[in-house]
């Protein structure tokens, strides 16, 4: 098989591991995983191998069945998904959706339409092995309200997502995602505040161990004034792993008021692991606040010391100091059951890399 | 309870620790004065096991076990407290949560219960209570934003909560303003004064000595013990300072 795959040499796929794409795409099939949905009302969605298993799943107002590809390189390889359209004052319960890959590639979209003064609640989970690859185009109308996080934590292969979202006036997206599993991943994202008084939190954070490659690629774009952005990321790498983070934000020349914010922090748990960060600021207004910080350390010895010698050992120390590196980035999920799952699968990782 | 034959040490390849031999009985408060530069902070290091302090000769027995095979944490579950002349900041963690980490830690590896989370909580205020320290304070992240004499005494709450049979207290009186060396005087007594324990304060200046009766005081100079002596020792070392008691640093 033949993949039509970007090129390391163009500057937006510059640290994309597409060798781990192409391998994963073509490994071998693997008995399907357990997967289960959290405690929460609302919609369940199953798809296994990118098709959805109807006696698993409970629609509610989702709508499943073809959509429009976009034309994003990786992005338009999903021709099918499913779909949540709010009309305006409708109250929508939370939407799980869990995607299970038992090898080779499997390619979903979906589309996330919210009208005027609606609020949703959409959580994924990916499992199993193989490459799965998403599409996820997002609306909100006036004062919509969008609260998404996504965990990756497939035992194998790689998973890459595309999000494209336009926030009308006044509209909030806080996104969140956790990549702590055994895939590679990529995390692309063109947010686009095309409202005035826009509100997008988009972050997460990237645990990677042994030789996979996980990065975020996602660009925040002002475009209309007194909007608000927050990118937080934090990337733990282990082994000879590597973890990228860059984030991007552009403000338009009459986006006056924008008050933008990245921080970008990484944490080498061995010297052979690798964090690239890449802040990047295009800012066309004159008043405006961008604060941005990167930043690459290891764990403070002096603090573990300081654990140990109260009783705690090595191994139980390195994590706490690691799980409160993470917290930043999964403290904004607001859900409580969700963001305590996102914690414990964050937990389970640090206690078996460390 | 403590037994240190013939020590040596060294910190990058720098011999700090020269033949120091020390013993210390339950029961007993002993007070470890000397100049800068003496090895006094390097002692409590080694004691508990921090990682680049290497020991070259000698022994250390903490009640008839052998301390140096122990990683730190063994060291605190076999009953040894380590008070930090800096106690760290560990943006993140909160005071609660790394308290009872430590204590229930220390508990599982004597085969104990551990405590449940009202239980540790009671523990926590009262010893919080008697060292003066806001309640509040225990929620926040260990030391973050914490005073000089506010991490000191935090130290001495942590001390209280893990109860141990013998504490290293390094330089627990600087930064302490009268007050609060009054209060980290009285903890230590409370906490510490038993027939079944035993204290090491690792100090530069009588001071916390008012407070805390050392039953001996040792001086350190260069590495080794070059006197033992009584309380009185302490005083003379105040009024003569530590060359009137022929323990200058060599050149």
């Amino acid at each position: 098989m033949t993949l039509d795959l970007p090129s390391n040499r163009e500057e937006a796929w510059r640290w994309a591991d597409i060798g781990g794409i192409a391998a994963a795409a073509v490994l071998a099939p693997i008995a399907r995983p357990d997967a289960s949905f959290l405690d929460l009302p609302g919609a369940k969605l199953l798809f296994v191998d990118g098709v959805l298993d109807d006696a698993a799943s409970d629609l509610h107002r989702v709508r499943v069945g073809d959509l429009t590809p976009g034309t994003h390189a990786l992005g338009k390889r999903a021709t099918k998904g499913w779909s949540l359209h709010l009309d305006e004052q409708a109250v929508a319960h939370p939407v799980q959706v869990v995607h299970i890959a038992t090898g080779g590639d499997n390619h979903v979209a979906a589309e996330i339409v919210l009208a005027a003064d609606t609020s949703a609640q959409v959580v994924e989970t990916f499992v199993g092995a193989g490459w799965s690859n998403r599409n996820t185009r997002i609306t909100l109308g006036k004062a919509a309200r969008l609260m998404r996080a996504v965990r990756m934590t497939q035992g194998g292969g790689f998973v890459s997502i595309r999000d494209e979202a336009e926030l009308g006036e006044g509209a909030s997206l806080v996104a969140t995602t956790l990549a702590a599993g055994d895939q590679g991943v990529r995390i692309d994202a063109a947010i686009t505040l095309a409202g005035e008084g826009g509100y997008a939190e988009y972050g997460g954070a990237l645990l990677t161990r042994d030789r996979l490659k996980q990065e975020c690629a996602v660009r925040v774009r002002h475009a209309e004034p007194n909007g608000q952005s927050h990118q937080l990321w934090r990337a733990v790498a282990a082994d000879q792993s590597q973890a990228s983070l860059a984030a991007a934000v552009e403000v338009a020349r009459h986006a006056q008021k924008t008050d933008g914010e990245q921080s970008l922090r990484g944490l080498l748990l061995h010297r052979t692991a690798t964090v690239n960060l890449k802040p990047e600021l295009e800012i066309f207004a004159d008043d405006v606040k961008c604060a941005h910080g990167a930043t690459v350390g290891e764990l403070d010895a002096r603090a573990l010391f300081y654990m140990e010698s109260r009783g705690i050992p090595a191994p139980r120390a390195k994590a706490l100091l690691t799980e409160a590196f993470v917290a930043d980035a999964l403290d904004r999920i607001a859900d409580e059951t969700v963001r305590e799952a996102f914690a414990a699968d964050a937990d389970a990782w640090l206690e078996s890399a460390l | 309870m403590l037994q240190i034959e013939n020590l040596h040490a060294e910190i990058d390849g720098k011999e700090i620790l020269k033949g120091l031999s020390l013993e210390v009985n339950a029961g007993e408060i002993h007070a470890i004065m000397g100049p800068n530069g003496a090895g006094k902070s390097t002692l409590g290091y080694v004691l508990g096991g921090r990682p680049g302090y290497e020991v070259t000769a000698g022994s250390i027995t903490f009640n008839g076990e052998d301390l140096l095979e122990k990683e730190p944490h063994e060291r605190a579950a076999a009953g040894v407290f380590l008070g930090f002349q800096y106690p760290v900041e560990i943006p993140g963690v909160s005071n609660v949560q790394f308290l009872r980490e430590s204590l229930n830690a220390q508990r599982a590896q004597r085969g104990e219960k551990p405590l449940s989370g009202a239980e540790f909580l009671k523990l926590a205020r009262a010893q919080a209570d008697a060292l003066g320290l806001q309640h509040d304070m225990l929620k926040r992240p260990v030391n973050v934003g914490f005073s000089g004499g506010e991490k000191k005494r935090n130290e001495m709450v942590q001390m209280g909560i893990i109860d141990p049979a013998f504490a290293i207290l390094d330089e627990t009186d600087s930064g302490l303003d009268i007050d609060a060396l009054r209060i980290v005087g009285d903890g230590i007594n409370r906490i510490m004064r038993r027939p079944d324990k035993a204290v090491l304060l690792i100090t530069h200046y009588q001071r916390l000595l008012d407070y805390v009766q050392p039953d001996r005081v040792h001086v350190l100079a260069d590495g080794r013990i070059t006197r033992s002596g009584g309380p009185e020792l302490a005083l003379q070392l105040e009024r003569e300072g530590y060359v009137g008691v022929g323990a200058e640093v060599a050149a």
